[in-house]
């Protein structure tokens, strides 16, 4: 087969592909083998029902708190903690670098001297990240799987799938803010920190939402809201909730184009 | 016959200082077209507008006779680009980066690279990262010939290859001008283009200065003669000498063109003490300073 865009890109991010996914494999095993000492235990819930409500926000997944059930469990730690940060952060790295990195480190003319329409370009950098994206979520969802059988949690593994999927699409519509952004400006740096500083402001929106009336309804601009407030973890996949983290990779994806292919490439 | 480059009034603003305005021009099939200008000048800019990488403000663009925004996909499909500052993947091989290359031509394996790569004794199995700034040019050479393009786009090609490439390289192009094919060649070096290039176009901040043919041009070529006296020579000691143009006094230096025999210039300078005395072929910044004598004395 001879080689495109997309399936270059992908050779490149293998590397750094194994890492991200050794990273799961380390944390996944690491909260199946505290699991069993926390289960059933009801001193620690008492604890955490006692925290303030500002904080309850920010660990809690879709409100549920019972850190000693399974689905407690792997929702403020996993799907409301380390899930979105390493999913985020792979996905704005990838973003980031597919347009304004190649700017950066020059290679980017030379690729688009060559007959590529520059839109094509960037639709299989695009793609590229989906499928980096999509992988890892394939690797997190198996693991998954096995420790919550191995470790008695106790989630079906439809409902693992269904919650990994909305991470999946919460970090696609992020990275694909940053790829936009990169491809917008060429600038990788300020690629990542918007998106990432975006990405902390709509966790946080979405967080404190219960605590103010003002707040509540703004709530709903937040990603971060229709990633977990149906708590897929316990009542499986929302088709609603799925269609507007969709929808919001869409609209997201179909800017980077229009932008990227008006305005002139730069040298480093 | 429509031209391979037709370039009327095409200006690009960018930046305070950088940019190309009001250039046109017109590149025929077969030739060697040098492109030549110091630093800065914009070459590199009208190269990158030919390849779509940036767009005009105004002014009209068009390669093969085709539109190189409307069209440039097929435009980048003819042509084959060398840059002047040159950027590849660090962790590839050249052969990974060349079949990448020949893969997005639509091409299967290295198309003519295997054979270019052997020409220019090109490794091709070790990493990019690895390899000097001569093999680097190298890569760049063959990745824009591996196609056998209808027009060569070239940016500065010469830069870091021994004399022994170089010679390698010169051959490559006279075969590919005898096979009818067009090289678009941008150099800040007189002497490389006047090698080189049948006609050349002289580009200075962004305007064409003149257009010409290399034979035109090696007619007004001289030699840069540059005395160092003891007391500064009267003002008009060189004045009515044949072929001698004084180009420049800095004290007691003076700064001479010189065409044609030297013996009139050495009687007139053996009149005075002179300190110092070098003289060499004149380059590009020696050209200029010329060309602004003429344009100064023509205003007057």
């Amino acid at each position: 087969m001879r080689a495109s865009v997309l399936t270059r890109t992908l050779r490149d991010k293998w590397r750094s592909f194994r890492w991200w996914c050794i990273g799961i494999l380390a944390f996944v095993a690491l909260y199946g083998a505290v699991f069993p000492s926390l289960h059933g235990n009801k001193s620690l819930d008492n604890l955490i029902k006692s925290y303030p409500e500002a904080l309850k926000g920010f660990i809690g997944f879709g409100g549920n708190l019972d850190i000693g059930s399974g689905a407690g469990y792997l929702g403020t730690e996993v799907f409301s903690f380390w899930g979105p940060i390493v999913f985020l952060a792979a996905a704005i790295a990838v973003g980031a670098d597919a347009i304004a990195g190649e700017e950066e480190r020059g290679t980017l003319d030379l690729l688009l001297s060559l007959p590529v329409w520059r839109v094509r370009c960037l639709l299989e950098k695009l793609a590229a990240l989906v499928c980096e994206v999509v992988a890892l979520g394939i690797v997190l969802w198996v693991l998954l799987v096995i420790v919550s059988a191995a470790a008695g949690m106790g989630v079906s593994a439809a409902n693992l799938a269904a919650t990994t999927i909305a991470l999946i699409l919460l970090a696609l519509m992020f990275g694909s803010l940053a790829l936009a952004i990169g491809a917008a400006t060429g600038r990788r740096a300020l690629a990542i920190g918007l998106s990432a500083t975006l990405a902390v402001a709509a966790d946080v929106l979405n967080a404190l939402a219960p605590l103010a009336s003002w707040l509540n309804s703004a709530k709903f601009v937040s990603p971060f809201y229709y990633y977990s407030h149906d708590d897929p973890l316990q009542h499986g996949l929302d088709g609603s909730d799925l269609l507007v983290l969709l929808a919001l990779v869409l609209v997201v994806a179909c800017l980077a184009p229009i932008v990227f292919a008006r305005r002139d490439l730069s040298t480093p | 016959m429509t031209a391979m480059i037709w370039a009327e009034g095409l200006t690009k603003f960018y930046g305070e200082s950088r940019g190309v305005t009001e250039l046109s021009f017109e590149v025929e099939a077969g030739e060697v077209f040098g492109f030549l200008g110091p630093n800065g000048a914009g070459k590199t800019t009208t190269i990158r507008l030919m390849l779509d990488l940036i767009r005009p403000s105004s002014g009209k663009l068009e390669l093969f006779g085709l539109d190189v925004r409307k069209q440039s996909v097929a435009v980048r499909s003819r042509a084959g680009y060398l840059p002047g500052d040159l950027h590849l993947y660090e962790r590839l091989t050249p052969r990974e980066y060349l079949r990448y290359v020949a893969a997005l031509r639509g091409l299967d394996g290295l198309g003519e690279g295997e054979a270019l790569a052997e020409r220019f004794e090109l490794e091709l199995e070790r990493p990019i990262r690895a390899l000097s700034k001569g093999n680097r040019q190298k890569v760049g050479l063959v990745q824009a010939f591996l196609h056998q393009p209808d027009l060569l786009l070239l940016d500065e090609p010469t830069s870091g290859l021994d004399p022994l490439v170089q010679k390698t390289f010169n051959e490559l192009l006279r075969e590919v001008v005898a096979e009818g094919r067009t090289v678009f060649l941008s150099s800040h070096i007189l002497s490389e283009v006047q090698r080189l290039a049948d006609r050349v176009a002289i580009i200075r901040e962004g305007s064409l200065e003149l257009v010409e043919a290399v034979d035109v041009l090696r007619a007004r070529a001289f030699v840069r003669v540059e005395a160092t006296f003891s007391t500064p020579p009267p003002q008009e000691a060189f004045a009515n000498l044949p072929g001698v143009r004084e180009l420049e006094r800095r004290g007691p230096v003076v700064v001479l063109a010189l065409e044609g025999a030297a013996d009139p210039l050495i009687k007139t300078l053996a009149r005075y003490e002179v300190l110092a005395l070098d003289s060499h072929e004149a380059d590009l910044e020696d050209f200029f300073l010329t060309l602004y004598r003429e344009g100064s004395a023509s205003a007057s």
